[in-house]
């Protein structure tokens, strides 16, 4: 006979055994579903946070950013004064430069006054954003675009919003998702509409110094020679890629530190929690296994039915926390926008099935060391 | 219509089900060698049910096991049906349980997670899956063993003689040349164990199908054609 027959009959014995022990097997199921839910939604909540803290960094178009040292790469504590700018504009392999300012305001939006974040670009295409999702983005004296997901605050598509003090007021027209700043409604403007906020919010300002000086490379030079360029050439420069920005916003790898702790346990305990269920579940039927090994089953049977049953175990708890996560991944969290994260549910649920997989390999141990002879004594494995 | 039994006879080979020649089978404990069997010899015909009378401790089920290709001696020579599974390994020894012969134990006869039906069916599930005609086996069986009621229900749902009956069912499922009881009325009542060995008798003798009844209550010899007593590793034919 062929070894194909055995396969039928590991999954014949597996299925059986499930059926008659459903809520055994529903608890873990459910277990490793709630489990999966919670690293998912801790992973959507990292990338929230993150992006409500950073995303206008992430998602504006300039592919390198220069602050000043002293800046500590936080736009609000670097200025670059006009002789540092002259400065980095002149190094050799720089395409294009434009300001960017950025400064927190009390805004009146929807009849409520509220804090936001206005920044502020020269050149389009150089910190303007990049997730435009309606409207157009800002070209004229207060015209701004908005964070999408604040547009219930009164920061909708047509919407005005007034600076206070000073009562400049500038009208939304576009939308742009993942633009926040400091967890805070975001807009994007143009360079002379950000001075305009900030000297109407402080009258006695006599200008409004850039905090970064967004740069492209010249064809040639790639984004990573530019930074080591500025940085060689210019003292008191501290250029990085978007990408550098983003990582290196003092908070963001603090965040990512905790979540990651997080996720570990967490990844420790999904297998774990499958791992110990199957040595207990394969210790309890330890004399049905010798049983049926005395009967002539093969030990590649009994293995075959004992990783399908992990298997359905695991794709169905997986199942259950992806189903408990994507209707939750759509909200807002307080004034944190979450999202369904393709690539998070892939990666969890391969890495949670594999782990899951190898866990059992100490109950599959088990079922390879049971000798049919002990079915004449009444004893099995463990005992 | 014919009975499974009455198939089962059309096809009875002639040949002897089970030969022992010169079986030995030793233990290392330690630095002591234990001789559970010595030099056992024994020839069981076709369709002959034979007693295995012995105290506890005497090899009786050591000689079972070896029979049955649970375990391999350590010296001699052990034929079963014609085959000779002496030298077989593991692998080959399993697949030899699987067809050639039947087990009724004396704890542990059902999986607990599967219904009469089920235990039954399993045999042919992880070996030679032939599906209907199999399930047509098991329900056949069942009938025969007045369990056709009773297929659906779990061995905790049965009395200690139904599950005796389910498990001689399943040890007659792959329609063995040799039928192994270890003490299969020790955990029965007097009255039910009569019934069990008549039952045995009946399904063996219907189906001429050798067995051999490890025991060590001696009301058992009665309901068998012949008796072999063992002591000590020693066999007496």
């Amino acid at each position: 006979m062929s070894d194909r027959y055995p396969s039928y009959g590991a999954v014949f014995l597996a299925l059986k055994e499930m059926r008659r022990a459903l809520v055994r097997f529903g608890l873990l199921m459910a277990s490793i579903g709630l489990l999966v839910f919670l690293i998912l939604f801790q992973q959507t909540l990292q990338t929230g946070l993150i992006t409500s803290f950073v995303g206008a960094i992430r998602h504006q178009s300039a592919p390198v950013l220069v602050y000043s040292v002293d800046g500590r790469r936080n736009l609000q504590g670097s200025i670059i004064t006009s002789d540092l700018q002259k400065k980095i504009v002149a190094v050799p392999g720089v395409g294009s430069a434009g300001e960017i300012g950025q400064g927190s305001f009390s805004v009146t939006a929807g009849s409520k006054l509220t804090s936001a974040a206005i920044i502020g670009y020269q050149t389009e295409g150089l910190g303007s954003p990049t997730t435009l999702v309606s409207g157009r983005l800002a070209h004229a004296d207060g015209e701004v675009v908005a964070l999408a997901s604040s547009a219930g605050d009164g920061f909708g598509l047509g919407d005005t919003v007034v600076v206070q003090p000073g009562g400049l007021k500038l009208r939304v027209v576009g939308q742009a998702t993942e633009i926040g700043y400091q967890a805070s409604p975001t807009l994007f403007s143009t360079y002379p509409t950000f001075e305009q906020a900030v000297l109407a919010a402080n009258p006695d300002a006599r200008a409004a110094l850039p905090a970064v000086i967004a740069v492209a490379p010249a064809p040639g030079t790639t984004d990573a020679e530019l930074v080591a360029r500025i940085n060689d050439a210019v003292p008191g420069a501290d250029a990085v890629t978007r990408a550098d920005a983003v990582a290196s916003t003092p908070g963001v790898a603090q965040v990512q530190q905790s979540f990651q702790v997080i996720f570990l346990l967490f990844g420790l305990v999904v297998p774990l929690v499958t791992g110990l269920f199957f040595l207990i579940v394969t210790l309890q039927k330890a004399s049905s296994l010798t049983l049926l090994r005395a009967l002539g089953a093969p030990s590649s049977a009994l293995v075959r039915s004992l990783l399908f049953q992990v298997s359905l175990v695991l794709v169905i708890g997986i199942g259950i926390g992806i189903a408990l996560y994507t209707p939750l991944s759509s909200q807002t969290l307080g004034s944190i926008p979450l999202s369904f994260q393709t690539g998070a549910v892939v990666l969890w649920s391969v890495v949670l099935f594999v782990l899951g997989l190898l866990s059992a390999l100490v109950a599959v141990r088990r079922v390879l060391r049971i000798d049919p002879i002990e079915a004449t004594t009444g004893a099995g494995l463990g005992r | 219509m014919t009975t499974v039994g009455q198939e089962q006879e059309q096809e009875q080979p002639t040949r002897p089900a089970l030969e022992m020649v010169g079986v030995r089978k030793v233990y290392k404990m330690g630095d002591e060698e234990v001789v559970a069997l010595d030099h056992a010899t024994l020839m069981i015909g076709a369709d002959e049910v034979v007693a295995l009378l012995g105290p506890s401790g005497s090899g009786k089920t050591t000689l079972c096991s070896i029979a049955g290709g649970l375990l391999a001696p350590t010296a001699g020579s052990v034929v079963v049906g014609g085959q000779d599974i002496t030298g077989y390994n593991a692998k080959r020894l399993a697949k030899f349980r699987q067809e050639t012969v039947g087990f009724v134990f004396q704890s542990v006869n059902l999986v607990p997670f599967l219904t009469a039906r089920e235990n039954l069916l399993v045999v042919d599930q992880l070996g030679r899956r032939t599906g209907k005609a199999a399930r047509d086996r098991a329900d056949q069986l069942l009938e025969e063993l007045g369990l056709a009621d009773r297929r659906d229900n779990l061995p905790s749902q049965l009395s200690g003689g139904q599950r005796q009956r389910v498990a001689i069912g399943r040890s007659l499922m792959n329609e063995p040349l040799l039928v192994l009881f270890d003490e299969p009325t020790s955990a029965l009542d007097t009255e039910l164990g009569e019934q069990v060995m008549e039952l045995i008798r009946t399904e063996m003798k219907s189906r001429g199908t050798a067995a051999v009844v490890v025991t060590h209550d001696e009301r058992i010899v009665h309901y068998t054609d012949r008796t072999m007593h063992i002591v000590d590793g020693v066999l007496h034919a």
